[in-house]
């Protein structure tokens, strides 16, 4: 497949999220030549060379894009909806997103450049399911929900089940991405966010780190913890998170939290890294998130 | 697929393969050359065009997303003959060199300008962070912004603004 090929593609528009999952159910059914929802075409058009279509199996594509209800940012009272097509750039300027969620706002400044920031989307970071996505180890932390729907309904399940492998998913087929939904961190919120890479712009992350906690008393009450790079999927870090939530912040032992980190990722040496250096990254940034908590680790 | 495109202020109403890049449709039907190729796949930032007044990398968008939209080019900035008060100031200052990044550089440059009168230098090393200039070292890029920025407020008329 190359850039040649791409005048064979078909590309649909479609008025209604109802018709857009009859559609794509149709075109992924057995023997079907599959479905691509286009968004911000990020990762679609770099990709195109490593795909394997063949002529016979073109996917269709359909372009969500400028889909409505894929779109916006709403805020109920209790939870932060955010439509899956919302950019990069609409997140660092949309004033919910600053008053709810600004370790969100916070991480889309540090995805690619302005102009990737434009046209990449949350909904296409999810989709893709990489372990080097910023926007999902920034979810995780938040704690959010990711809503999916298709012609046999909608259900709602929590980010960090959403990756079973690497690049593999939970999500069926046919599922589209709506939204995801946030339920701010309000008590003593803290929230922390480092992306380690070649340079500031344009780098794919070597080890990225974010987190989002509420404390009471010196004891932190709710921890989200997630790391990009470091495993085959976002690292959900569940011991670290376990032995951090509820525990004294004065007390905690660094070695403790060291091996805590250490068992929750498996990093990889790779083009963007090594094993050696991103294990030192992981340790480093949790222990700087946990001394700006008021840990002295 | 029938696709009305306004680039440089002038409606096209064009049938193409929908998925055709909007890179290739300025550079090859349109013949608007000034838009460069370099990485093909959002890395380096030659080919950023604005589309709709925001920056894009024209090698990721598709022709049939672009529907009634608008697109601004190097070519919609000034011409050889007239050049626009940011081009000029690239050129006195050392901010185009081998010029491979220039086209880009201007239409970042540009959305930042119509944004923000006078930008800080850190808002235009974030402006042109996603471009990728091998020649300048970015300084020469950062004192060209800046002195197109005080000759646009010198001069509100609103020069180079062809959109």
């Amino acid at each position: 497949m190359s850039l040649v090929d791409l005048s064979r593609y078909q590309l649909r528009h479609v008025g209604t999220l109802e018709d857009l999952c009859e559609l794509v159910h149709e075109h992924t059914a057995p023997g079907a030549a599959g479905a691509v929802l286009l968004a911000g075409g990020t990762d679609f058009f770099p990709e195109l060379s490593q795909r394997s279509w063949t002529d016979a199996l073109l996917p269709m594509v359909f372009d969500v894009s400028r889909l409505e209800a894929l779109g916006g940012v709403s805020w109920d009272g209790q939870r932060l909806r955010i439509g899956a097509v919302t950019t990069y750039a609409q997140l660092q300027r949309d004033p919910l997103v600053t008053e709810h969620a600004p370790l969100l706002q916070r991480m889309a400044r540090d995805v690619g450049g302005p102009s990737i920031q434009a046209r990449g989307t949350l909904g296409g970071n999810i989709a893709t399911a990489s372990p080097a996505a910023d926007g999902v180890a920034t979810l995780s932390a938040l704690q959010a929900t990711v809503e999916l729907q298709s012609v046999r309904g909608s259900r709602r399940v929590a980010i960090g089940e959403l990756q079973t492998g690497y690049k593999q998913s939970l999500r069926q087929a046919d599922e589209v991405i709506v939204a995801v939904e946030i339920t701010p961190f309000v008590s003593e919120p803290f929230w922390y966010w480092r992306k380690i890479g070649a340079r500031a712009a344009q780098a794919i992350s070597k080890v990225a780190v974010a987190a989002a906690a509420e404390r009471s008393q010196g004891r932190v009450t709710r921890f989200g913890l997630a790391l990009a790079s470091v495993a085959p999927v976002t690292a959900q870090m569940r011991a670290t998170r376990q032995l951090v939530l509820g525990a004294e912040l004065a007390t905690l032992d660094g070695s403790a939290l060291d091996a805590a980190v250490a068992s929750d990722v498996s990093p990889i040496d790779d083009l963007r890294s090594t094993r050696a250096y991103r294990l030192r990254c992981c340790k480093a940034l949790v222990r700087e998130l946990l001394r700006q908590l008021g840990s002295p680790v | 697929m029938k696709i009305e495109l306004q680039v440089n202020g002038e409606e096209h109403e064009l049938e193409l393969p929908p998925m055709v890049r909007l890179l290739d449709v300025l550079r090859g039907k349109l013949g608007l050359t000034g838009t460069k190729e370099g990485c093909g796949e959002g890395e380096c930032g030659s080919c950023v065009v604005l589309l709709d007044g925001e920056p894009v990398n024209a090698c990721l968008v598709a022709i049939g997303q672009c529907d009634g939209r608008a697109v601004l080019t190097v070519e919609g900035l000034g011409s050889s003959a007239e050049l626009s008060s940011l081009q000029s100031c690239l050129a006195e200052h050392g901010g185009a060199q081998c010029g491979a990044c220039t086209p880009g550089i201007l239409l970042v440059a540009e959305a930042l300008l119509r944004r923000e009168r006078a930008p800080s230098d850190e808002q235009i090393r974030q402006a042109i962070s996603g471009n990728l200039c091998r020649c300048t070292g970015y300084e020469r890029i950062v004192r060209s912004v800046q002195e197109a920025a005080k000759l646009r407020s010198d001069d509100s008329a609103g020069e180079g603004a062809a959109q």
